[in-house]
């Protein structure tokens, strides 16, 4: 029996080659978009469980509030370095702890190899106990044990060693300090939260040279330490998690007026769980989304959604065609129950030949997509055994749902009346079909305004003023051999007019604020401490001409030999929160910030020193006391010539530094960068609204096309009475173009609350404008309008003399 | 083997109500051969429908097999007809995107019979009706009265007690006609029971007994044996 439905499924296919195109491709298509999110949901969901422990390994993180309100400051993902040590005292369930810091680009050199190496990370050497690490050098037990060790991924080594044998050899770091290769790992895979290349000893930090014992034991305020414990099997962690306040209480006190509980918590959470949810101000790397594998399963099921319309309005259409066969079949004795067998066979055999076109879609579209989206899934990731077994079930399940309504329907039809060619399609099945085409291009018009706000938002987001010049800005990595000469250094720069100015900072613009001390300002004759929670950024004096940063009111530092210390300069944000009537009033105004006195000198513009994800934050300058606290070297160029002003940067570093690699970056290009998600997010956007409104067009046009066949002999008869090519396509039009308008008002309020829940996420966004929704309407009613006057202006000035014989 | 008695049709579109059966009886009898005759729009073509189980009446009683069947629902009806009624139309209503082997399967694989008998069945029955050779073209390829014989093929491949025939001439020309009367004889002389619609007197006396209709009422009933 199946064999028969088969072959008259595929005999069907072959002969209505036109809708069989339509259904096929945009069944395929559907189901392509949908393997493809799969493909990269599966990715998602699968980071970091490559780790034997993965279950049980959780990450320490911590959160700073405000006492009295209780409102976030901070979220972090990593803790202090004293942590570890206690909470593994004071916990016996934790059965492994290890802590691990990424040290930023740093300069590492083996004779004449010279790089600033990414990924380097301070690690102990239970890291190996706790991650499945695969150690194919040296072991893995007591590799990281000793100061000034260090490990290589294999490519590092090849990098500083070439083919010669890395072990042993010694490594210089910031032409500072040598390592000595103790071992050699392989480097761990895409789907891992973190990526160290070269991992450097942690007991090394001991050294008080490099960071010192006593801080590692008691500084609480350096939150840098990435800490990852293991619990035993099945243990619940919120238990652990009850018991950290009363922990903190017992060990921090640094005699203010809360307890530490009261402006601190640590929490854990599950590694498993990092890529996906956790959002915290300082990620090791770039995490994934939740948010946005839910916004992509919804674009790939309604581009399915719309293709199974599609299959139903063209195989209800169709179905004169077929009434004949339908009734002799039941003349013959086919039941109700063997036709809507019959019919779901055979959208499940299109379905099945749709999936294998869209596994070859995939395939060829998957690095394109890579590409567009920054995914890293390899076409190997389509041959994993609960890939297929998708393709071969999932067509199993999408054709039953596009062909039951179509089945419903066509086993229904009376024999006597298809037999003896009384059956009129009408009435009930047309108006279901309005329906889903109201249903498609309501999606279609939808997609339509989401682009264009992501679009939108992105154009502002980029045009916006971040209240400095962020042009024709090359940042550097401080070095601390420059700490000297530093002067000497930028007046070598400054000697080329292609330099106009040159400033050192402890952050540049574009990156997060994230330190923060308490500040106390005078009330009457003494300081009082103020709840406000200020950032700091240390700044030299020309840092704030280098960014053209308006100063308000004040002075910047002053220019001499000696740090101006005892100076801070303000933002408006933090004149706000400090509770100043004015920014003239700050002037000149007594404050401590992080236990140094001094008084308030000036004021400067609110600026977006982060990305417009994030609102201006209160912003405290002040001069670095030692000369370490600057990292960054911000030099502006001018425009005119900056291939020339890039050179003389890198003569100059080769001058100072020649131990020590030079590289830089364009500040404007590391604002672009923090909004690659989003920009990504609007490509991704684009293509697939693309895809919709094509299968949806197809599928308008097909039913077009069949409705029009139905009208031919009122046509023909039109005509003869005297229409006008115009009349016939306006009267063939007008139906649908209802089904368009009615699609577009259901599309408006579910688009706006989509697109005002997207926007949630910038402080900074536009307005949604009533314009894009109009704009989406007319684009939807012009697509629309052109899909079916192709047909319409074809029948219209068909001859009617033909049409009204062929009755 | 069917009996009918005051069996009414009534056919209501918006504003007018067409009676194509009026309290209408007769009954026909194991291994008959009835002929129906009357003009155009008297309901033949109504009683014969629901005779076959494709429609069902308004009123009266319907009996077939000792079995009153007159309120039966769609699925009994479906189950009842696959066993013992086949079709023959005028427009021969084969199905095009079957062959001809495959359109006289059709029966049987709603019967669920296995694919080693079916092909027995159908290539007995395709010999028979001397259609053997065209086994693989499909209806289009066929002259009107190579489909016809198809059709009769199909109806009669899973053995029924009755065969229903609606104007089975009536697209043919006199020769093929007259063989596929003698089809329908030869199978009436082997025990099958055969209803048939026909405008042709000529057609009409290949069978036993002609009822005769006038607005859905018998008007006369005559035997010809
Ligand atoms: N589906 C229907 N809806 C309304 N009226 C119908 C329907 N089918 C048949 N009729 C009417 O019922 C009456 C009987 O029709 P029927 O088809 O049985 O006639 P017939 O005797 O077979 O005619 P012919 O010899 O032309 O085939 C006619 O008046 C016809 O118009
Ligand atoms: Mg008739």
């Amino acid at each position: 029996m199946f064999r028969n439905y088969f072959k008259i499924a595929l005999r069907n296919l072959m002969k209505y080659k036109f809708i069989s195109f339509i259904n096929l491709f945009g069944l395929s298509v559907g189901l392509a978009c949908c393997l493809l999110i799969f493909t990269y949901i599966r990715y998602e969901v699968s980071f970091d469980r490559f780790h034997k422990n993965a279950d049980n390994i959780y990450r320490v993180q911590r959160t700073f509030n405000d006492p009295e309100t209780g409102n976030m400051s901070l979220e972090l993902g990593a803790v202090a370095p004293p942590f570890a040590t206690l909470l593994e005292n004071d916990f016996k369930d934790i059965k492994n702890i290890t802590r691990f810091i990424p040290n930023g680009p740093t300069p590492l050199r083996y004779d004449d190899k010279m790089f600033n190496q990414d990924d380097v990370y301070w690690a102990d050497e239970r890291l190996f106990e706790i991650f499945s690490f695969d150690v194919s050098k040296g072991n893995p037990s007591t590799a990281l044990k000793e100061p000034f060790s260090v490990m290589l991924t294999e490519e590092a080594a090849k990098k500083y060693f070439g083919g010669s044998d890395p072990m042993d050899k010694m490594i210089r770091m910031n032409n500072q300090f040598n390592f000595k290769v103790t071992g050699v790992f392989k480097p761990l895979p895409g789907n891992s939260h973190f990526h160290p290349e070269v991992m450097v000893s942690f007991s090394t930090l001991r050294d008080s040279a490099i960071y010192g014992e006593e801080q590692l034991r008691t500084n609480f305020g350096n939150n840098s330490f990435y800490t990852y414990l293991v619990l035993p099997e099945g243990s619940d962690p919120k238990r652990l998690e009850a018991q950290f306040p009363a922990f903190l209480n017992r060990h921090i006190n640094d005699g203010g007026p809360y307890k530490a509980s009261q402006y601190t918590a640590l929490q854990l959470i599950k590694l498993t769980d990092i890529h996906l949810t956790s959002h915290r101000d300082d990620e090791i790397e770039e995490n994934g989304d939740i948010k946005r594998v839910y916004i992509f399963s919804a674009i790939a099921l309604f581009i399915l959604l719309i293709a199974c319309i599609n299959y139903m309005n063209l195989s209800t259409a169709r179905s004169v065609l077929r009434a004949k066969e339908i009734g002799i079949r039941k003349v013959v004795g086919a039941g109700k129950n063997e036709l809507i067998t019959q019919f779901l066979c055979e959208s499940v055999v299109i379905c099945w030949i749709a999936a294998i076109m869209a596994f070859i879609f995939t395939w060829i579209a998957l690095p394109w997509l890579n590409s567009v989206s920054g995914q890293q899934l390899s076409g190997d990731a389509l041959f994993q055994w609960n890939v297929l077994a998708l393709i071969l079930i999932f067509p199993f399940l999408v054709g039953i749902i596009a062909g039951i309504y179509p089945a419903l329907f066509l086993s229904s039809f009376q024999p006597v009346r298809v037999l003896s060619g009384s059956l009129k399609v009408g009435g009930k099945s047309i108006s279901f079909r309005q329906v889903l085409v109201v249903l498609q291009f309501s999606i279609s018009i939808m997609l339509i305004i989401c682009t264009a706000v992501v679009y939108q938002q992105l154009k502002y987001m980029q045009g916006k003023s971040l209240g400095f010049e962020k042009e024709h800005i090359i940042t550097l990595n401080n070095n601390v051999a420059l700490n000297e000469n530093y002067t000497a250094f930028r007046n070598t720069l400054l000697a080329d007019p292609n330099i106009k100015n040159a400033g050192r900072s402890s952050r540049i613009p574009s990156g997060r604020l994230l330190d923060a001390s308490g500040s106390q300002i005078s009330r009457g004759d003494s300081l009082a401490p103020t709840k406000a929670d200020i950032k700091v950024v240390s700044v030299d004096e020309d840092f704030i001409p280098t960014y053209g940063i308006t100063m308000l009111e004040g002075r910047n530092f002053r220019k001499n030999s000696a740090a101006d210390t005892s100076s801070y300069l303000i933002n408006e944000a933090a004149v706000r929160v400090l509770g100043l009537k004015s920014s003239q009033d700050a002037i000149g105004m007594a404050f401590q910030y992080g236990g140094r006195k001094g008084q308030l000198t000036g004021v400067f513009n609110d600026f977006h020193f982060e990305s417009l994800h994030q609102r201006i934050l209160p912003i405290v300058f002040r001069q670095s006391v030692g000369t370490d606290g600057y990292g960054n070297i911000s030099v502006k160029v001018s425009g005119t010539n900056v291939p020339a002003a890039l050179a003389h940067i890198e003569s100059t570093w080769k001058k100072f530094l020649p131990e020590i690699p030079f590289e830089y970056r364009f500040l404007d290009e590391n604002f672009e960068e923090l909004y690659r998600a989003e920009m990504r997010q609007g490509s991704v956007f684009t293509i697939f609204t693309g895809i919709a409104i094509f299968i949806a067009c197809l599928g308008l046009f097909g039913l077009s096309a069949f409705t029009i066949t139905q009208r031919i002999k009122e046509i023909g008869i039109r005509k003869v009475l005297g229409a006008s090519v115009k009349d016939i396509v306006f009267i063939l039009s007008k139906d649908f173009m209802k089904l368009v308008l009615i699609a577009a008002i259901i599309a408006f309020p579910v688009a706006w609350y989509a697109m005002h829940n997207w926007l949630a996420d910038f402080a900074y966004r536009i307005d949604i404008s009533w314009g894009v929704f109009i704009l989406a309407g007319i684009i939807a009613a012009i697509v629309a309008f052109a899909t079916i006057s192709l047909q319409a202006i074809k029948a219209a000035v068909a001859n009617p003399v033909k049409s009204l014989r062929t009755e | 083997m069917i009996k009918i008695t005051d069996l009414e049709k009534i056919y209501r579109t918006e504003d007018i109500e067409t009676v194509a059966l009026n309290k209408l009886s007769f009954e026909v009898k194991e291994g008959e051969f009835v002929a129906i005759m009357g003009p155009s729009g008297c309901g033949k073509s109504t009683l014969l429908n629901i005779l076959g189980l494709l429609d069902d009446p308004d009123g009266g009683s319907f009996v077939f097999n000792n079995e009153e069947i007159a309120h039966y629902s769609e699925s009994k009806r479906a189950q009842i007809r696959k066993r013992n009624i086949g079709f023959v139309f005028q427009s021969f209503n084969l199905i095009d995107e079957l062959t001809v082997f495959e359109n006289v399967e059709l029966p049987l694989i709603y019967l669920n019979m296995k694919a080693s008998e079916r092909k027995e069945k159908v290539e007995e029955v395709l010999k028979k009706m001397q259609v053997m050779h065209r086994r693989n073209h499909y209806p289009q390829q066929l002259s009107g009265g190579q489909q016809q014989r198809v059709a009769v093929a199909r109806a009669v491949v899973n053995n029924p007690k009755l065969i229903l025939a609606d104007e089975p001439t009536g697209n043919l020309d006199s020769s093929n006609g007259n063989e596929v009367m003698q089809l329908l004889t030869d199978l009436n002389e082997q025990g099958t029971t055969i209803i048939m619609v026909t405008h042709s007197e000529h057609d009409a006396r290949y069978s036993h007994r002609i009822i005769r209709l006038l607005d859905g009422q018998m008007v006369l009933e005559n035997s010809l044996i």
